[in-house]
């Protein structure tokens, strides 16, 4: 027991670690086009496949351009994309999983039978079925990948919609008379929305890794576009004469996934790194006791 | 009492499907119940006996399956929609858990807000004076306002419960136990200011509670219910010296004394066995499987309620022996166990 100890707290800063990937991954990803220091796009033959130097800090591909600026705006757009697959999945799923768990009944049964049916067939499979008739191309890839993911979330917020409305709160508003509106999108769909976001961060790491796969089968992002997948495949014929061109977007995309399972899976453990969370509780208690003015005869 | 009951609950039945195929759970049996203007009335039983139940389904969150729930003479059974909304809001009810009849997201200013949007007051500044007055009323800062349900104690957030009832201006109000989940010490504080809230503004009030004591100073009448079916119903002085049904007087009988020379010559253990299940309840008088004075006779027939003096009523039997203490079901339980 004793020489796992160490080990064991090196979990448990596990998840600051991801943290602070997922942190780093989303500010490279949002400012991206101003942090690249050269154009990704921009080739130069003469300087195809050069080790790290001053003018490439990591190097150039196949082509002459600069792999460091590729990396960087390859988060980017593993970042929108994998950012518009969860919004579309999430949008879909939280509005279905909500109706059948305001609604219950028959509305329930049918919509969880769709999701049953949505979840028993692997969503890389649906994916590829619909680029396949529809053909390659970045929207289709998101609405691809939308489609297959969308089951989870809306069996996830059916879950939390029925914890809901079974909640005294919900029935003091029926009591008061609230219509099904205002119960609805005042309450039920925040509720709802604000538990089923922090499922989405476990997601997140399969999606984008799902992102990765289709654009390396040539089926998600073309190119010239830098994404992670797509680098991996054009650097693959020369994994031997040159495996740096392989390695570096295969462990920026390791690290992304590694980063938001982790993130996702200590969030589903409740174990939130949350740096500031002891002084406020301080000050907010300090507060708490002098609020009630509490008279002698109530 | 002259006046015309502000709300009138008659045959009331509530049932639900229960786990075994074909059968249903009697939670609430054929209940009548009035209350007038101003008054504060108990309701007491034992845990499961579907008090709970009736309060809910008077409110409109369980489905009656038979009855009527009359509100000034309007029968709110027949409604639905937004008529139904609209005239059930003068029944509210006061939830016995503060922690979770609030919606955490929203701030104490938020929860009245909306309870005042709700209820039809269009105006800003006049919902902003009237969430001030509604908080000065239950004794809380307006500091509160700004601040988050889940930030309060439970004592502050039964005061903010209170107060959003109060908001739609209410007739009549079902506390469910509105102060057994919270600390002693808050409890009296928080009974207090009820009860001169309901004094100030004159709303009928359904108490529920297994406090007995608590039902005793607050509540003007008492109705004793078990097993889906009231057993008594009386003046709260004169049922609480005379018990007249062997329920009741068993029941109060069991509760335990504060001064502990009397609690120590209290007689034991005075409930026998558990409550029948409501899915198969007993045949004839409901009471009669746990009864130290039943006879053949219970079982055929649910004895009718017999009145034992105006306004007390108790349907068992020997209500009339019970009454005029010619008879104890305490006495009886202690001869057997001899």
């Amino acid at each position: 027991m004793n020489m796992l100890n160490p080990i064991l707290a090196r979990l448990n800063k596990m998840p600051r670690a991801a943290l602070i990937t997922i942190g780093l991954f989303v500010a490279l990803g949002t400012f991206a086009p101003w942090l690249a220091p050269q154009d990704p796009s921009t080739q130069n033959l003469l300087d195809a496949g050069l080790g790290p130097s001053a003018a490439h800090w990591l190097g150039t591909d196949h082509l002459g351009r600069d792999t460091f600026s590729r990396l960087i705006i390859a988060a980017n757009t593993s970042l929108v994309s994998v950012g518009s697959v969860l919004g579309v999945a999430m949008t879909i799923g939280i509005l279905l999983g909500t109706i059948a768990g305001y609604h219950r009944g028959w509305v329930d049964d049918l919509l969880m039978r769709v999701v049953d049916v949505g979840l028993s067939v692997p969503s890389l499979i649906i994916s590829l079925a619909v680029i396949g008739i529809v053909g390659p191309g970045y929207w289709t890839m998101v609405l691809a990948l939308a489609l297959a993911w969308w089951p989870m979330s809306g069996r996830i917020s059916r879950a939390v919609a029925v914890s809901i409305m079974s909640k005294p709160h919900i029935e003091a508003l029926r009591v008061l008379g609230a219509s099904p509106w205002r119960i609805y999108f005042g309450h039920l769909l925040p509720g709802t929305i604000g538990s089923v976001m922090v499922y989405a961060t476990a997601d997140a790491g399969t999606a984008a890794l799902a992102v990765a796969t289709l654009s390396f089968l040539g089926l998600g992002i073309q190119p010239p576009t830098p994404e992670w997948g797509q680098m991996l495949v054009d650097a693959l014929p020369y994994l031997e004469s040159d495996p740096r061109q392989v390695l570096l977007p295969g462990f920026a995309l390791t690290m992304a996934v590694i980063g938001f399972n982790t993130l996702g899976e200590s969030i589903a453990l409740n174990r939130i790194p949350k740096p500031l969370t002891r002084r406020m509780l301080a000050m907010r208690r300090a507060e708490v006791a002098s609020w009630s003015k509490e008279k002698s005869d109530a | 009492m002259t006046q015309a009951p502000v709300l009138k609950v008659e045959n009331l039945q509530t049932r639900f499907k229960s786990v075994q195929r074909g059968k249903y759970v009697h939670a609430v049996d054929d209940v009548s119940i009035e209350l007038y203007p101003g008054e504060i009335v108990g309701l007491v039983g034992e845990s499961g006996c579907g008090k709970s139940t009736l309060g809910r389904t008077i409110v409109g969150l369980e489905k009656a399956t038979s009855g009527r729930v009359l509100l000034d003479g309007v029968d709110l059974t027949t409604l639905s929609g937004a008529a139904l909304r609209d005239s059930r809001r003068a029944l509210q009810y006061v939830f016995q858990d503060p922690y979770s009849s609030l919606n955490d997201r929203q701030t104490v200013g938020e929860a009245l807000d909306e309870a005042l949007v709700i209820a039809g007051t269009r105006s800003p500044e006049e919902r902003d004076r009237r969430t001030k007055e509604l908080l000065d009323q239950v004794g809380l800062a307006s500091v509160v306002r700004e601040r988050h349900t889940r930030e309060l104690s439970g004592g502050q957030r039964q005061r903010v419960a209170i107060a959003r009832s109060l908001a739609v201006n209410p007739r009549v109000l079902i506390c469910d136990e509105p102060v057994s989940a919270l600390d002693l010490s808050i409890r009296a504080q928080v009974m207090n200011l009820f009860l001169r809230l309901q004094k100030d503004l004159g709303v009928a009030c359904l108490f529920i509670a297994h406090d007995l004591a608590l039902v005793r100073q607050a509540a003007s009448r008492v109705y004793v219910m078990y097993l889906g079916k009231l057993v008594e119903h009386g003046p709260s002085q004169e049922l609480y010296d005379r018990p007249s049904h062997p329920y009741s007087q068993m029941l109060l009988a069991s509760a335990p004394e504060v001064d502990p020379r009397i609690e120590k010559n209290r007689r034991g253990p005075l409930m026998i066995g558990e409550v029948p299940s409501p899915t198969n309840p007993p045949s004839g008088c409901r009471f009669r499987t746990r009864c130290p004075l039943a006879v053949d006779d219970c079982a055929k027939a649910l004895p009718p309620a017999h009145v034992l003096s105006p306004g007390h009523t108790a349907a068992c039997t020997f209500a009339a022996d019970l009454h005029r203490g010619k008879r104890s079901a305490l006495l009886q339980q202690e001869v057997s166990a001899a």
